[in-house]
């Protein structure tokens, strides 16, 4: 390991899908992982415990000592909303790169075209970016696009206003209108377990607002769309985030993604990062 | 003897970028509108053609954000990348960034080209700049693009030739093959073949010669 990413929190497993030990890898290291007594555990390859935390539904560890608690979503936790989980899918890219797509909106009328976004509703408005002080986390506010199918409890376009969050190097949380109840927000988080620096495990997470679809068809609907996402994050060259400008392009469109490279340079996260120019 | 090369043109050893003008299709095999991934040596390409038919090859790498171009869409005369849609015209430069229509995007966003050439129904790739000529491949026609698990040098070798752009074969028909290097073990064919020929009969006996170089590899 090169720089600090061993001192953060990691998603491993679903706890609700840990019947049996299962082995895994966390920054290309080998690891099991496994219930016990109902508790979650992590070894590593020397089989020593690793620490363990259970959240959103997920077995969280660490490799290190990390030097900040396992991020919390207060909002998750209030009563009515589904708590779905989406299950995990491997994809051959940087961790960076799938939580950065995980930021972008441009994409949608050209990627989950007809879903989250159509021609010629393009135009990405600006809005608000900012890295907090204090939590030091990186927020996008006042998102606002133009969605055909926003969510599966959507009914015809309407435009969706979007608040992104990135807790964690490797974690991204998107608040977002959530169309039955106009005032609360619906919660999709992708969380990230970086196997390698360009492989990667991505587990989805979602507390929704919607007493209508059954568990399976808010699972195959965030499945979906993160599958047409897996199409473009195995084909982006170089394989690594770039963080040095020069390498890539980018536009206003493009701030939170702009924050979150400037965010990962100054918390020295590198792990599944470019850093000099190829 | 081993040659060493510039370093620019070092890769797979002797015989790599030894060709100006390099073959990476049969015109046919790549309708008016529609964009197709290709390897040259080490260097992927997006090789593509606007409606109205014009040949074009790019590095394959949006400069947005480095998604495959061969993975985009052709609009009329550009290229557009599927990640974001941004529209590339003929001359490489991007012109138009849907997230910002009102933009016009700045001269220094553009695509990478190459030079790009269509000649006796094939088209040709030149990585570098060259002065030399698109090559001919005589009074033949076009007959079909295969896949060899060999390198384009030792084809050239079980043929008892160099290695160059078109490479006469020996034998009951008057063949000649244009040849992709696409990496250390691996290259494409273009056949091209006599007109009378038929092009079953030579594509028959175009596989039992890769079946053969493969075997021999």
């Amino acid at each position: 390991m090169s720089g600090g990413e061993g001192n953060h929190w990691y998603p491993v497993a679903l706890l609700s899908d840990l019947t049996q030990p299962r082995r895994t890898q966390l920054l290309g290291a080998p690891i099991t992982v496994g219930l016990k007594d109902g508790a979650g555990w992590v070894n590593d390859a020397a089989y020593h415990a690793l620490p363990t935390v259970e959240r959103f539904g997920h077995l969280w560890t660490s490799p290190g000592n990390p030097n900040r608690d396992l991020f919390t979503i207060p909002e998750a936790e209030s009563p009515g909303r589904r708590l779905v989980d989406v299950g995990s899918v491997r994809v051959k890219c940087s961790p960076l790169r799938a939580v950065e797509n995980f930021l972008d909106i441009a994409h949608f009328p050209f990627v989950h075209t007809d879903i989250l976004g159509a021609e010629p509703h393009t135009e990405v408005e600006r809005y608000h970016v900012e890295i907090r002080e204090g939590i030091d986390e990186v927020w996008a506010t006042k998102v606002r696009f133009f969605q055909p199918q926003a969510a599966k409890s959507a009914e015809g376009g309407i435009i969706t206003e979007y608040m992104y969050r990135v807790p964690a190097p490797t974690c991204a949380v998107l608040y977002k209108t959530c169309p039955p109840r106009p005032g609360e927000w619906d919660i999709i988080t992708l969380f990230v377990q970086p196997l390698t620096e360009e492989w990667c495990e991505v587990w989805p997470w979602m507390a929704l607002y919607d007493d209508d679809a059954t568990m399976a068809e808010l699972v195959s609907f965030q499945q979906l769309i993160f599958m047409q996402d897996r199409s473009i994050l195995e084909n982006q060259i170089p394989r690594k985030l770039p963080l040095d400008p020069g390498m890539e392009v980018p536009t206003q469109a493009d701030m939170t993604s702009i924050a979150y490279r400037r965010w990962l340079k100054k918390i020295r996260y590198t792990y599944g990062a470019q850093l000099v120019a190829a | 003897m081993i040659l060493s090369w510039p370093a620019p043109y070092r890769f797979e050893g002797l015989g790599a970028r030894v060709l100006d003008w390099i073959a990476v299709a049969l015109l046919e095999d790549l309708p008016a509108g529609q964009v197709v991934p290709r390897r040259v040596h080490d260097v992927d390409l997006a090789v593509w053609r606007s409606a109205a038919g014009e040949v074009q090859a790019w590095g394959d790498r949006c400069p947005h954000r480095g998604m495959r171009l061969s993975h985009g869409f052709v609009r009329k005369d550009k290229l557009a990348c599927i990640y974001h849609g941004w529209q590339y015209d003929l001359d490489g430069a991007c012109d138009y960034i849907p997230a910002h229509p009102d933009l016009t995007p700045p001269k220094t966003i553009c695509a990478q080209r190459h030079d790009c050439s269509t000649q006796d129904g094939l088209i040709w790739v030149a990585l570098e700049a060259t002065d030399s000529t698109v090559p001919e491949t005589g009074d033949r026609v076009p007959v079909r693009s295969l896949d060899v698990a060999v390198s384009a040098a030792d084809v050239a070798a079980m043929l008892g030739l160099d290695l160059a752009p078109v490479l006469p074969v020996d034998g009951p028909f008057d063949i000649a093959l244009a040849v992709q290097p696409s990496g250390p073990s691996h290259c494409l064919v273009h056949a091209v073949a006599g007109s009378g020929a038929d092009p079953k009969t030579v594509s028959r006996h175009l596989e039992d010669l890769r079946n053969e170089w493969e075997a021999a590899a």
